[in-house]
């Protein structure tokens, strides 16, 4: 078998296990505490079922990310950044997948996700 | 180097740039840090099969250096810059064992190894939760790396006999 076949064959076990994994962190369940992280430190720790419908002003280095909780759901409302991608990720719903704001160092997620890792590493 | 291998660097680069501009007004149907079409890596995978690699990595920095300029998103640089030494690296790698033919196998290793590096810095700023978004940009890293890398084979063989005569 040629080096290239090989590699060809790498690329589709990437492919396949890319497939996998985005399944498994799609259906991963989520409770219903929400923490609001930035970098690694958490700033609020928010219960969905409890909470009011609120607004949320974080700053970072002078600008301002609005976090919106409505209806027991949370989003990033509005961020002064220039992708605009954790806008576009609209409401929170994956267990183990969080809205993330990079150029802000924001995350939203919800808690009990993958909490044994990070606890050892904050 | 000489005044023609110059120019041709400097074009490449203005054309992956105009690319990346052109790039940024389409909008993004998958709004995932890091998960884009990376179109303006075309030209990345065609200098990495026609030039040598210092001349490659002059065309990548100067773009990625000029598009965080163009894109007023200085604070991706980092993320950009990551991704594409671990890519670059990868790809130059790989010219040597896959042929012209299937050049689009190296560009999903590069598209792979760029998300990489741009999570492993994302990590380290965030945090190892971001981690979860690996299998996504795995996903996208193949897809759209395939289709890059088959942009730039297409290119590679219609220019071939047209600019025949660089290789003097």
């Amino acid at each position: 078998m040629s080096k290239q076949k090989i590699l060809m064959i790498i690329c589709v076990v990437v492919f396949l296990l890319g497939i996998a994994g985005s399944i498994l962190v799609l259906l991963t369940p989520h409770g219903t505490q929400v923490n609001i992280v930035q970098d690694g430190i958490v700033l609020y720790t928010i219960d969905l079922t409890t909470a009011q419908d609120q607004t949320l002003e974080i700053e970072y280095k002078g600008r301002t990310n609005i976090v919106q909780i409505e209806n027991g759901r949370i989003r990033m409302l509005e961020a002064e950044c220039p992708d605009q991608t954790c806008v576009h990720m609209g409401w929170l719903d994956s267990g183990a997948m969080p809205i993330v704001c990079l150029p802000n160092h924001l995350s939203i997620e919800y808690a009990g996700s993958g909490d044994n890792i990070d606890a050892v590493i904050r | 180097m000489n005044v023609r291998k110059m120019t041709q660097l400097a074009m490449l680069t203005g054309v992956a740039l105009i690319i990346f501009v052109i790039e940024l007004q389409i909008p993004n149907p998958f709004p995932i840090p890091g998960i884009k079409l990376g179109l303006a890596n075309i030209i990345t995978v065609y200098a990495v099969y026609r030039f040598q690699a210092g001349e490659v990595m002059m065309i990548v920095f100067c773009r990625i250096f000029l598009a965080a300029v163009f894109s007023g998103n200085m604070m991706a640089l980092a993320y950009s810059f990551a991704g594409s030494v671990l890519c670059l690296a990868g790809m130059l790698l790989l010219r040597k064992i896959i042929d012209k033919k299937h050049i689009w196998i190296a560009s999903v290793f590069g598209a792979i190894l760029h998300n990489i590096g741009q999570i492993s810095i994302a990590a380290l700023v965030m945090g190892t939760g971001i981690l979860v978004y690996l299998p996504f940009l795995l996903l996208s890293g193949c897809l759209a790396g395939a289709f890059t890398g088959g942009c730039a084979q297409l290119i590679i063989r219609r220019l071939k006999e047209t600019m025949r005569y660089d290789e003097s």
